[in-house]
């Protein structure tokens, strides 16, 4: 069985190391994992005003650029 | 056919240097990155086989386990791609080295036990004795549990190694007999290249599931240990 013979060892489990860490790291980490798109609650959505609800700004601002 | 059948497990070298570095690296070549949001055909098949065998095995795992997964797929995509590039005539297959596949599983079996120890000692110990022992056995059976234990990254390793071998010695063997028999009888002949096609779609077979039996266990010992 040549497999006992351990002078081989250090090279393979040397080159078996960087091996596995590359895969992990370079070639899974990379792949896109793409979730299910998830439904939301339509009632729960806030609109982003420019104005605050608040009893000082009862006008409108100055007419400006639009933002979205 | 004086040639010694395990010559083609022992590491090669081209020009006295080392050919396994290169060899145990390629798979590495055969796995494309890509930023694309859409991507060719062979990189979409891998990531959806890899995602489904992420969900088989990661479901049962808490938080905690799951946080293993990126390092047990690349092990299963590591040693599937060792194994089916073994198959290849001429080539050298790193998973029937005992060495590498030690340096495997050790690591891997002793992170499950180092985390069973350190965060459920009482869980853990409690797997050393079955439930419902009477109490005469109760120190046999520690022992036997402890060194049952002990002994799983070797039989882990040497589960590996074994399949391999085993299978590359017997396509071996027969492709062998063939070379022969085709000088004598053609219909025997025959007969033996179906056996040998047959042994290959096996071997193949095995390739993939010993590679999966591999992760699967040092999942099961990390799912017994978090």
């Amino acid at each position: 069985m040549p497999q006992l013979d351990t002078s081989t060892w250090f090279t393979i489990i040397m080159a078996m190391l960087p091996t596995l860490y590359l895969i992990t790291q370079l070639k899974l980490l990379s792949m896109n994992y793409y979730q299910p798109p998830l439904t939301k609650n339509p009632n729960l959505q806030t609109h982003n005003t420019c104005w605050r609800p608040k009893w000082t700004k009862t006008y409108l601002p100055h007419s400006q650029p639009q933002q979205s | 056919m004086n040639e010694n059948l395990f010559t083609s497990f022992s590491a090669p070298t081209i020009l006295g240097q080392p050919a396994t570095i290169p060899i145990i690296m390629f798979p590495t070549l055969l796995i494309p990155t890509s930023k694309h949001l859409i991507n060719n055909q062979l990189t979409t098949v891998q990531q959806n086989l890899i995602k489904l065998t992420l969900k088989q095995m990661m479901a049962p795992h808490n938080a905690k386990g799951q946080s293993w997964s990126l390092m047990l797929m690349s092990l299963i995509t590591f040693i599937t791609m060792t194994n089916l590039l073994g198959l290849l005539p001429h080539s050298f297959t790193p998973t029937t080295q005992l060495s590498m596949n030690l340096a495997m599983a050790i690591p891997l079996w002793a992170g499950t036990i180092i985390t069973g120890l350190r965060f459920k000692t009482k869980n853990f110990l409690a797997h050393m004795l079955p439930q419902g022992t009477p109490t005469p056995l109760i120190p046999m059976l520690v022992m036997i549990e402890t060194i049952s234990l002990l002994i799983q990254p070797m039989a882990l390793a040497v589960r590996l190694t074994a399949n391999i071998t085993a299978g590359h010695l017997l396509m071996h063997l027969i492709g062998n007999t063939m070379l022969t028999l085709s000088t004598i009888n053609l219909s025997t002949t025959l007969l033996t290249s179906v056996l040998l096609m047959l042994l290959t779609i096996l071997e193949i077979a095995v390739a993939l599931i010993q590679a999966y039996v591999f992760t699967l266990l040092v999942n099961l010992y990390l799912h017994n240990n978090t």
